[in-house]
């Protein structure tokens, strides 16, 4: 058994229009997951359904054995946490302490443990000096490390990120990945919502959706070996792949398919 | 819409920041009964002096005090001139015919011109105000040329004057009294602080925790809110909208133009909160630990003792 399961998962808000269809998807612990689809394609209600914001018309999900439902949801959503797009829209606190804080004190941890935490996650993430600063005085790229700080504080096993760096500038962007990145390889299983293709090449392995389907499920080297899947879903080719192709036009004959890293160093 | 200062907290030291929000709010309360128990002028004028000398001990700026009352002032030279003109009792010790003719209404229309005129020297506002009562004071009693309508007398009695310095001292201190606490307590510890007082109120349904948080998160959007307004603003400005000038007809569509997209952002704001406090575990009602708890401490203990010691004081005051 899988360590996520997501069995014939469907959604709809109106009966005339189904925005999740039969989702099927079974994720391991500790892999990094990246769920890519354009705007519209569903990506954002399945994460909203998998920590139970949203009720499934049809099917189930199951997290680490236990089944989602009314009164499991307290406990799935211990294990996961989950990254919102907007900065501004999910921080609680009234300072950065008080929000890592937030979580913490829902799960009623003790005071003592819970400052003990703040001051680890907070350094984790690069917060450390940060603890009694308004969320005014915070860049976007700073409140979503504060968040990520007080999900990690809930001692949470799961990590969605729901386009979490799309109203970010680039720094901020490359800086969050890296903190994210970190998590993965210390053994937090990464889910990562996005509809940029280079962001989502970081992951492991790529889900692409197409109108509330899942269009394409594999590693991210196979689904490379395939251009038409991403014309099809309605997604830009990555960088890389356009310059080969290019390249190949060209008569660049030996430069073939995605240009990994290790093409370089022969 | 900018520099707009949320409560007045400053941040200081002494042993008023020392002190637990709910000592604080609870030892206001109990000064105000103490002194609305006094009778005379001579027992207000020590609490008053008590008062000052706490600040000093608390290292509290007195100027920094006496500023944040400054909008009140109309409140309390209202209060003055009404005890004044109304009370008449004990012995009389100003009489004036006052005649209301042309020319003393010509010389109150020519006073309140300068009077506006002048406003724009906001420092001075005070004394202009009261430069301005005692003009209409003389235009009335001076001025008796030209036609009469009426006439009146003006008098001042002995307890009026009394009553008005009474209540003038009796409102400043009870202004004092608060603006020590909304000087030195936090909004969100005051917020904790009549979140714990008002718990008992769960007997009748009413959770105060809940309260507490909508008002620890309005706190905490208002800045945020604010800059919404200032881009929304700004929007409209670059598409030729006026907020300074205008007929007040314009300036209303000009503010509902600015309303409805702030209203749809605040919901869709509010939206992506709750199902980011649900997904932190948060249900409302359930028991939560907190990470900042209030504790009594030493400086709470003498202060009860002293808030007590006051109220037995009053009393004994009162009914001697």
């Amino acid at each position: 058994m899988s360590y996520i399961e997501i069995k014939d998962l469907s959604f709809s808000y109106t009966k005339k229009r189904q925005i999740l269809k039969n989702i099927g998807i079974n994720i391991e612990k500790g892999e990094w997951i990246a769920i890519l689809g354009h705007n519209g394609s569903g990506k954002s209600t399945l994460a909203k359904t998998i920590v139970g914001l949203l009720e499934p018309g049809a099917g189930s999900i199951t997290v680490d054995g236990i089944k989602l439902d009314q009164d499991t949801l307290q406990s799935v959503r211990r294990k996961i946490g989950i990254v919102f797009q907007n900065p501004d829209n999910q921080f609680v606190g009234v300072t950065v302490r008080d929000d890592i804080a937030f979580g913490m004190e829902n799960l009623c941890v003790p005071k003592a443990e819970m400052l003990e935490r703040i001051e680890y996650f907070a350094t984790k993430v690069g917060m450390e000096k940060f603890l009694d600063k308004e969320p005014a005085s915070l860049s976007g790229g700073q409140k979503q490390r504060v968040a990520i700080a007080g999900i990690l504080a809930m001692q949470t096993e799961i990590m969605i990120f729901d386009e979490a760096t799309s109203m970010l500038d680039p720094y901020a962007r490359g800086d969050l990945m890296e903190h994210i990145k970190k998590l993965h390889n210390e053994g937090l299983t990464i889910i990562m919502i996005t509809h940029e293709i280079e962001e989502a090449l970081l992951a492991d392995r790529l889900v692409i959706m197409k109108d509330g389907a899942i269009f394409a499920d594999g590693p991210k080297e196979e689904l490379l070996k395939k251009p038409d899947l991403f014309q099809g879903s309605a997604l830009e080719l990555p960088f890389s792949l356009r310059l080969a192709n290019q390249l190949t036009g060209a008569g660049f004959e030996e430069v073939r398919g995605y240009l990994w890293e290790s093409a370089f160093r022969k | 819409m900018r520099n707009i200062v949320i409560g007045q907290y400053l941040p200081g030291s002494g042993f008023f920041y020392k002190m637990d929000p709910r000592t604080k709010i609870m030892g206001v309360i109990i000064m105000m009964v103490a002194i609305f128990l006094l009778e005379t002028i001579v027992q207000l004028a020590i609490a008053l002096a008590i008062g000052i000398v706490l600040m000093i001990l608390g290292r509290l700026s007195i100027i920094r005090i006496a500023r944040g009352m400054r909008p009140l002032f109309v409140l309390l030279i209202f209060t003055f001139f009404f005890q004044i003109l109304f009370n008449r009792e004990g012995e009389l010790y100003l009489q004036e015919s006052m005649t209301v003719s042309l020319s003393s209404i010509g010389g109150i229309i020519l006073l309140t011109i300068i009077w506006r005129l002048l406003a724009r020297f906001k420092r001075f506002r005070f004394f202009l105000l009261l430069a301005y009562l005692v003009g209409i004071f003389f235009a009335f009693s001076l001025l008796t040329y030209g036609y009469t309508f009426t006439t009146f007398t003006f008098s001042i009695y002995e307890r009026g004057v009394e009553m008005s310095v009474f209540v003038v001292i009796r409102l400043l201190v009870i202004i004092t009294l608060s603006t020590i606490l909304t000087l030195t307590t936090k909004p969100t510890d005051l917020t904790q602080g009549l979140e714990s007082l008002l718990r008992p109120l769960k007997i009748i349904g009413i959770r105060s925790e809940d309260f507490a948080l909508i008002i620890s998160i309005s706190l905490r959007y208002i800045p945020t809110i604010l800059d919404e307004a200032n881009k929304i603003m700004a929007a409209q400005a670059s598409r030729g909208a006026d907020f300074q000038q205008g007929k007040l007809k314009d300036k209303i569509r000009q503010i509902i133009s600015l309303l409805v997209p702030m209203f749809i952002i605040a919901f869709k704001r509010s939206e992506d909160l709750a199902d980011a406090m649900e997904t932190r575990n948060f249900v409302p009602g359930m028991k939560r630990t907190r990470i900042h708890e209030l504790a009594f401490n030493m400086t709470d203990a003498f202060a009860s003792l002293f808030i007590l010691c006051s109220l037995a004081a009053s009393i004994v005051l009162r009914v001697l």
